[in-house]
């Protein structure tokens, strides 16, 4: 392929999956570094306790679950 | 971040070729997304494992960051399975 074939559509294309794996990136790494604070209160073991792993799943589902929240309630102030 | 603006120095053409732009794109997103990770872990294995800094890392402190480093790649991996397999 060249340069000119490849030009506006493909690598726009390829730009915008970057920018979607970046956000997802991201979004893991913000809810990594939050719920681990929540939900790791001791030194770190050699293994997660079942409560450890539990809580992270859930600090993830029910942060996307509050953004959501947050976002309804921004668009009914508008 | 900064040899986005610039077009790549060194290359033969002054239009870096698509292939080679892609290439370059994702190693340096690779590369910034290592360095942020690295940084967290860093500063949340040092709050979690160093309370008191010594005259030098004691062998308990050593073995708590190892942990600590484990268990925060596996937690990326539990929080990216919590929102990517809705199923658990």
């Amino acid at each position: 392929m060249d340069s000119s074939a490849l030009n506006s559509a493909d690598l726009q294309r390829f730009i915008e999956q970057e920018k979607q794996k970046a956000m997802v990136n991201e979004m893991v790494a913000k809810l990594t570094d939050v719920c681990w604070d929540k939900c790791i209160t001791g030194t770190p073991g050699s293994k997660f306790s079942s409560g450890e792993t539990t809580c992270l799943t859930y600090c993830a589902q029910r942060y996307m679950d509050m953004s959501m929240m947050i976002m309804k309630r921004f668009q009914s102030m508008q | 971040m900064d040899s986005f603006s610039s077009p790549s120095s060194g290359s033969s053409p002054s239009q870096p070729s698509p292939e080679v732009f892609m290439d370059q794109l994702k190693t340096q997103l690779a590369q910034a997304y290592a360095e942020e990770f690295l940084e967290t872990v860093r500063g949340k294995c040092f709050t979690k494992c160093v309370t008191k800094p010594g005259s030098s890392l004691s062998g308990g402190e050593s073995s708590c960051v190892s942990r600590c480093v484990d268990r925060y790649i596996e937690a990326t991996g539990i929080i990216s399975r919590a929102l990517f397999s809705s199923q658990r």
